[in-house]
């Protein structure tokens, strides 16, 4: 009996020492980033202001998870500190109450209208036609809505199909005829058969693709590190817009995604010059301005409840911090 | 000596029927107790500072309401339902013929069995995306994705009933000269008949896990979207009301199954 006693209260303190460890491991520092995305080429511009904070003490990393609400469910739940997309529907329904702000824009909408050109050669042929989208409430329903508008024409369906890569297949399958795209992607697909596929005009788009969100209290209580996150996201969109064949070389040097395959490496320039030339990244990480034109291209896209002018920024926002980064690195 | 026999029998009988009819009542009754409990922490649980995003029973019960008037629900079993119903069929009738063509004939057993065997431990929900590949967005891998995860367990379960056909029976279906068809149509099959069943509500449960991982892996559409796009605009009510929908739908299934599988076989003479 007593010897069973002695095996019952081993097992336990080795299972509480177990926990304890496992506990220590999880109570780190490092401030982590979730996105609904793979961590390809694109995310340089973040590796290099995370590699670059990590010099002065800051630990930041990305990871991926499989879909933008559930990256927004993490961070309110505190599962993971920032997270890369965009949550304004998510923020307008929980209200002023939102434990959730955004606090910095990554990166513009990026998207690109790719199309058949067999079948489809203006907007006006994809009236009563069905278009292919990311998500319900996604940027790409938001562009397609307001496409409607502009041109004044009616798809007949949207249809969801997640990731860039799954619609772009389906393009060169020929299983839908048109889709939007991000620009690596648009990039392969026009490679694959240059007479077949073609971009269709956006026109002037002007809406957030991905900003950074985090809870308020986190936001307060790590306002140092994050300033010095900031400062660093800022210096690196700065840098790659003065030049962006950056970000290749700085891979190198920092050795910043070694297991990237070649195929993409060589993907990383094309994808910066063309998102440079569409000024895809703020130099001033958004702020006010960029908060009025989200509000302004999500409720005429139907992505937010309107009238514009009635929502409140500070209900989505936090600025102080943007503010105090954009200063200090002034 | 007949009329003792017959006093017995129905003694017995009334003893039967006041013991099932006393099962009966306290079934539900447990039943009844075992949801309210649920309920009940859930609704704790909820009002508790757990997350933002887990709403308490009251909110999401009210949000199913709202769903159910607004036709929210109609538009999105509308669009779920369709590739349903056509992968449940596929795999209820197909994993019953394929599970007793193995039982009953050696050369399917050696040509079917190891990928069955393959497809039910395989993790298949992991290749539900690679299905786009193939048969694109389109019902087809909604249909597939039933097929794959429903189909092993049905097909399993009817193969392990007729191999389970108790051996005296066949003898004495020998000894009566019965057919071949015969004996397979009045011995093996109702002596598979229980565990054949046991396949087929595994598989509809297999079945129902098929669509709503379609619907959130392949396209979002119907339930699938409904999940989805509730999480993201963060009406985290009315995703746990969509998915209490589902597992409410799921267990109806079941239960019509077992209501007909008593209506085919009736209790006496399982």
């Amino acid at each position: 009996m007593v010897y069973l006693i002695r095996k019952i209260l081993a097992t336990v303190s080795f299972i509480i020492s177990l926990l304890a460890t496992s506990s220590l491991a999880y109570a780190d520092d490092v401030i982590t980033f979730a996105e609904a995305d793979t961590i390809t080429g694109e995310s340089l511009i973040n590796l290099i202001a995370f590699e670059r904070a990590k010099a002065r003490g800051v630990n930041a990393e990305a990871i991926s998870l499989q879909s933008d609400d559930l990256v927004f469910q993490a961070v309110l739940n505190g599962q993971v500190e920032i997270g890369v997309g965009s949550a304004y529907a998510a923020m307008q329904t929980l209200g002023a109450d939102a434990p959730v702000r955004n606090f910095y824009q990554l990166k513009k909408l990026g998207f690109l209208c790719v199309v058949n050109k067999n079948e489809i050669k203006s907007w006006k042929d994809l009236d009563g036609k069905p278009i292919t989208i990311h998500a319900r409430g996604s940027g790409t329903e938001a562009i397609s809505y307001y496409m409607e508008k502009v041109h004044d024409i009616k798809f007949s369906e949207m249809s969801f199909v997640p990731g860039s890569e799954v619609r772009g297949v389906a393009l060169m399958k020929g299983t839908i005829n048109a889709t939007f795209l991000d620009i690596t992607n648009t990039r392969l697909v026009l490679a694959s058969d240059p007479d077949k596929f073609g971009i269709l005009d956006l026109g002037d788009v002007d809406g957030s693709d991905s900003l950074l969100f985090a809870r308020s209290d986190f936001l307060k209580e790590r306002a140092g590190d994050m300033q010095i996150l900031l400062e660093e996201l800022m210096r690196s969109a700065r840098e790659i817009n003065a030049d962006p064949t950056l970000p290749a070389k700085l891979r190198e040097e920092m050795g910043l995604l070694p297991d990237l395959p070649q195929e993409l490496v060589d993907e990383i320039t094309p994808y910066f010059e063309t998102a440079v030339k569409q000024g895809m990244f703020a130099e001033d990480g958004g702020g006010l301005p960029a908060a009025l034109g989200d509000f302004d291209f999500l409720v005429a896209s139907g992505g937010l409840k309107g009238p514009a002018s009635n929502l409140n920024p500070d209900n989505f926002w936090n600025f102080e911090l943007l503010e105090k980064a954009k200063s200090a690195l002034n | 000596m007949e009329n003792q026999l017959k006093y017995s029998q129905t003694n017995e009988n009334s003893r039967l029927n006041i013991t099932k009819v006393g099962s009966k009542t306290s079934l539900l009754l447990f039943r009844i107790v075992s949801f309210l409990l649920v309920f009940s922490i859930w609704e704790l649980a909820g009002r508790s500072d757990i997350s933002i995003a887990f709403p308490p029973f009251s909110k999401v019960f009210l949000a199913f309401i709202e769903m159910i008037l607004s036709g929210e629900f109609v538009d999105a079993y509308a669009d779920s339902l369709p590739p349903l119903l056509i992968g449940l069929l596929i795999t209820v009738v197909g994993g019953v013929i394929i599970g007793v063509s193995i039982g009953l004939v050696r050369g399917a057993e050696w040509f079917i069995m190891p990928l069955l065997i393959i497809f039910q431990t395989a993790p298949v929900s992991a290749l539900i995306p690679m299905l786009t590949y193939i048969y694109g967005i389109s019902d087809t891998s909604k249909i597939v994705a039933i097929v794959i995860l429903g189909m092993p367990l049905v097909a399993l379960n009817s193969y392990k009933g007729i191999q389970a056909t108790s051996p005296s029976l066949l003898e004495m279906s020998e000894s009566f000269l019965a057919s071949r068809a015969n004996t397979i149509i009045l011995v093996i099959l109702p002596s598979a008949q229980k565990m054949i069943f046991a396949g087929l509500r595994l598989g509809i449960s297999g079945a129902f896990i098929g669509i709503v991982l379609a619907e959130l892996l392949i396209t979002p559409t119907g339930i699938g979207d409904l999940i989805t796009y509730n999480r993201f605009i963060a009406r985290y009510d009315k995703m746990f009301a969509t998915i209490v929908s589902i597992l409410a739908i799921a267990g109806l299934t079941l239960s019509l199954m077992r209501i007909f599988e008593d209506w085919l076989f009736p209790k006496e003479k399982n």
